[in-house]
């Protein structure tokens, strides 16, 4: 048996699946409420990820310090990838079969893991070095490719977050 | 009206978005746009509000994310029409499209009525008033995040009531 099996079938027949059907199919309305406040995350963690990364990569708001951008911003993203999260797991743990099967699913966790180390990345060194990235052409060079790989991993959740209910629509 | 959006929907036009993989792709163009036109709005009401970036020229900062607003404006009207005309009579009857577009209309005005009422003060006037933003000018801009948070709220019920 494959990880994938393993998980959904651990999943599948926990006690925490059937606590997790039996909100979404009696609590009223909640299936919406869930996949409202997780696109409403998704769009504040895009947003603020985003414009740090334009910012690093020199396309957008060139006035403010590149470094001030990112200690302001980033606390939107780390605020709301937890609720991200958490909405998103929800529907996982509800339908364990429609995402652990689902090529689709990989390409969005490994663009998720891109973008916590990219972030961790951007935002750890100027927590105590405020001009970390601005010291030297290293260093905004090293800003540069961690913000592309940002950008480019938020575009790669996005894209294959659509996909995934493709798939789906066209598989299963 | 019933027959305009039969005659939409019946298109060619229609029948390749709704049943190729263009849907799924002038969606994620859609999100992304959706993403960067809020985000800028966002961060401009923020510190017209005084929540953020005080330290920078309030002009200036708006300034500079107003042209990504209408980059990503442009983009995520052009994909919402095109995921509109895939099923127009079924969208336009949906109640979360409707309370979608009429959110969107008020969050348009807003955007008129900043920019013809508020900020276009000569920025002399509003440097001689500090940095901090005017009463109207803090309104605008908390309309402005509501209206554009119900834009993404009610666009997501829109799947969920098809």
């Amino acid at each position: 048996m494959s990880w994938r099996e393993i998980a959904a079938e651990e999943i599948g027949g926990s006690a925490l699946r059937e606590t997790v059907l039996y909100l979404l199919m009696n609590v009223p309305g909640l299936p919406p409420i869930a996949q409202a406040i997780h696109i409403a995350a998704v769009a504040v963690v895009m947003g603020s990820a985003f414009f740090v990364g334009l910012r690093q990569l020199g396309l957008a708001v060139g006035s403010q310090d590149p470094n001030e951008v990112i200690s302001r911003l980033m606390p939107f993203m780390w605020w709301s990838l937890p609720v991200l999260v958490v909405s998103g797991v929800l529907f996982v743990i509800a339908r364990p079969d429609r995402y652990f099967f689902n090529p689709i699913v990989d390409i969005k966790v490994i663009c998720i893991g891109v973008v916590v180390v990219s972030a961790l990345v951007i935002h750890a060194p100027t927590r105590n070095h405020s001009d970390f990235w601005t010291r030297s052409r290293l260093h905004r060079t090293g800003s540069v490719v961690a913000s592309a790989c940002l950008i480019l991993a938020l575009l790669g959740i996005i894209l294959a977050g659509r996909w995934i209910a493709y798939v789906d629509y066209i598989y299963w | 009206m019933e027959a305009i959006w039969t005659w939409i929907g019946e298109s060619e036009l229609a029948f390749q978005i709704g049943a190729t993989w263009w849907f799924p792709l002038l969606e994620s163009i859609h999100v992304v746009a959706i993403c960067l036109l809020v985000g800028a709005i966002c961060m401009a009401d923020l510190r017209l509000l005084g929540w953020m970036g005080k330290r920078y020229d309030l002009h200036q900062f708006v300034d500079e994310l107003t042209p990504w607003a209408w980059g990503a404006f442009v983009p995520a009207v052009v994909t919402g029409l095109g995921l509109f005309i895939s099923r127009p009579a079924a969208y336009a009857a949906n109640p979360a499209f409707q309370v979608k577009f009429v959110l969107l209309l008020l969050a348009g005005a807003n955007v008129f009525y900043f920019h013809r009422y508020v900020y276009a003060i000569p920025a002399e006037g509003i440097a001689a008033e500090g940095i901090t933003a005017k009463g109207k000018e803090r309104l605008a801009a908390g309309f402005s995040i509501v209206l554009w948070a119900g834009v993404i709220l009610a666009g997501r019920w829109v799947g969920h009531i098809n």
